[in-house]
């Protein structure tokens, strides 16, 4: 039932973008954003197209997965579209009906910021596919550490984080769990009144929190008993390096930034 | 009520990197009133069959049979159709939600309309059913009390639904011996009296053999033996190729097999622990009365 949600959802794999260290990718993904939204006329947005559908062949996921992630917001951008048609002007009119017109600009930016909105989602949705929580809370640690310096704790920001993350997919088989055997016992979600229907979600809620109180409790003790004593002097296993990968991330970024600024009007 | 499965798949998250096939190309049937155990690996489909069972999952392929109801990729079970099959999950005492355990066990039979009269009865026979006192223990809440009886509560609430077949999914993991013992000695005890067909799945050999009159072995998704136990057992090597082992009685009954000649041996369908000492205690007193 919920198992096939797939926001951020991470496939284990060996591809470039698997292999490149967390902290290029999140630096690239600011980047990327940045230029998004600086790119305004047809080539630079075909750059940035082209760019990404071959990072999304870099990735080696079916190219349909990666475009389901889009699923959640296709009305979004739907309702931005039908916006803009409707209400931006300017330029030759391509329709007229009484005083309602469909106008070049209308669809120039309905195009634009739909693929503005489709681009930002599919980018961000390959660094989740591709980063695995664990090496993506340890890149945002990395990145943000310098602010430890101002008194903000970042090493439990991002063990929260990472402990929240970890605990998505562990929370939903659960519900799914609880779901299917309260189910069993007559229990029915789709039908009946709004309030009932309200009601009839005590029976999943409960159990959903006495087990992830004790989940909590559980993971705390494990951790004690571990010696975790937070952030102060711990060191890693696995310590992030940068890789030739990481070269070719940045030179990229440098190109697609000459290209993008070369280009836009 | 007998049951029947014909070809059946399932594969989970279709269409995603992480599909894979749970169920492959499943076909069996049980009769009405059987006890079946069923036996296999974390990982071999046993838990995606019995959720077949209850129409919580639907096949990917292939048909399921329930008494007189019918399963397909399309057709879901009704809601009353559903009332027959009492599915009891794995820690099903992660499902009490209630304030009181009388409540938390009235909630299956209330969900099927039943009167609160009627399901009040109910809930004091399912409740003694598994052992427990009804009077002191209606108006505790299910959270105060201790793993066994938490367990034994969510038993009753599955029990006082009156179902058919009775689906239990490791109905004793992680509970004491004793509590083991008084679990399924309930559960033997309600599939003979009120004749029901009881699906036992267990990672316990022993278990299986001591209750169950016909066995499942599942591994990876299909169904590697089925018969009665005595034929399972006997396929001794099949098991070990499947990293399952025979029951202690049935590995004892073989050893004493090979010391003793071939006239003498016991019968393989020696499985079970009581008619197995019944069996040997008589061999033994054979020479003292002549």
């Amino acid at each position: 039932m919920l198992q096939n949600i797939a926001i951020g959802q991470y496939v284990p794999g060996q591809s470039f973008l698997h292999r490149a260290d967390p902290r290029s990718k999140l630096l690239f993904i600011i980047l990327f954003a940045t230029l998004i939204f600086l790119a305004n006329n047809t080539i630079t947005y075909a750059i940035l197209i082209g760019f990404t559908l071959y990072a999304a062949l870099l990735s080696r996921l079916s190219l349909s997965y990666i475009l389901n992630s889009l699923k959640p917001v296709w009305i979004l951008i739907l309702f931005t579209v039908v916006l803009h048609i409707f209400i931006t002007k300017g330029g030759t009119v391509y329709f007229q009906w009484g005083w309602f017109t469909v106008e070049e600009q209308g669809v120039r930016q309905a195009i634009f910021i739909s693929l503005r909105l489709g681009l930002l989602i599919l980018i961000s949705s390959l660094l989740t596919l591709t980063t695995s929580p664990i090496d993506l809370t340890e890149g945002l640690e990395r990145l943000l550490g310098p602010l430890g310096k101002i008194g903000i704790p970042v090493h439990d920001i991002a063990l929260m984080m990472s402990i929240a993350l970890r605990f998505i997919p562990t929370l939903m088989e659960e519900t799914d769990k609880i779901i299917k055997a309260q189910t069993a016992r007559g229990a029915n979600f789709t039908s009946g009144s709004l309030v009932r229907r309200a009601k009839n979600l005590i029976p999943i809620a409960i159990p959903l929190f006495v087990s992830a109180f004790r989940r909590a409790e559980e993971l705390a003790l494990a951790m004690e008993a571990r010696g975790y004593r937070g952030g102060v002097g711990r060191t890693r296993l696995n310590k992030l390096t940068f890789t030739w990968r990481d070269v070719v991330v940045a030179v990229a970024s440098v190109i697609l930034v000459i290209v993008i600024g070369w280009w836009r009007t | 009520m007998q049951i029947t499965f014909d070809q059946v798949s399932h594969i989970y998250a279709k269409g995603t990197p992480f599909e894979r096939v749970a169920l492959h190309n499943i076909s069996l049937t049980i009769p009405s009133g059987s006890f079946v155990g069923i036996i296999g690996h974390t990982g071999s489909g046993k838990s995606t069959l019995i959720q077949h069972l209850n129409g919580l999952l639907m096949p990917s392929t292939g048909q399921i049979t329930l008494g007189d109801a019918v399963i397909t990729p399309k057709r879901r079970l009704s809601h009353s159709q559903r009332r027959d099959i009492g599915l009891v999950f794995q820690y099903p005492e992660h499902q009490l939600f209630e304030e009181t355990v009388a409540k938390d066990v009235a909630f299956g039979p209330l969900n099927f309309d039943l009167p609160t009269e009627m399901a009040e009865v109910r809930v004091k026979e399912s409740l003694e059913i598994v052992g427990l006192d009804y009077a002191t223990i209606k108006d505790r809440s299910p959270f105060h009390l201790s793993g066994g009886q938490m367990r034994r509560v969510a038993l009753a609430g599955v029990l006082a639904m009156q179902p058919k077949v009775l689906v239990l999914d490791e109905p004793t993991a992680g509970l004491d011996p004793a509590g083991r013992v008084t679990i399924l000695e309930g559960i033997y005890r309600i599939h003979r009296e009120q004749n029901l067909t009881t699906l036992l799945v267990t990672h316990s050999m022993e278990e299986a053999a001591r209750y169950a009159d016909y066995l499942l072995v599942m591994a990876q998704g299909q169904v590697a033996l089925q018969g009665k136990p005595e034929e399972v057992f006997m396929q001794v090597d099949r098991l070990r190729e499947l990293s399952l082992d025979v029951p202690e009685t049935v590995a004892l009954v073989s050893h004493m097999n090979q010391m003793l000649p071939d006239k003498a041996s016991l019968p393989s369908s020696l499985y079970r622990e009581e008619e197995l000492i019944a069996h040997l205690l008589e061999r033994l007193s054979v020479p003292k009365e002549g």
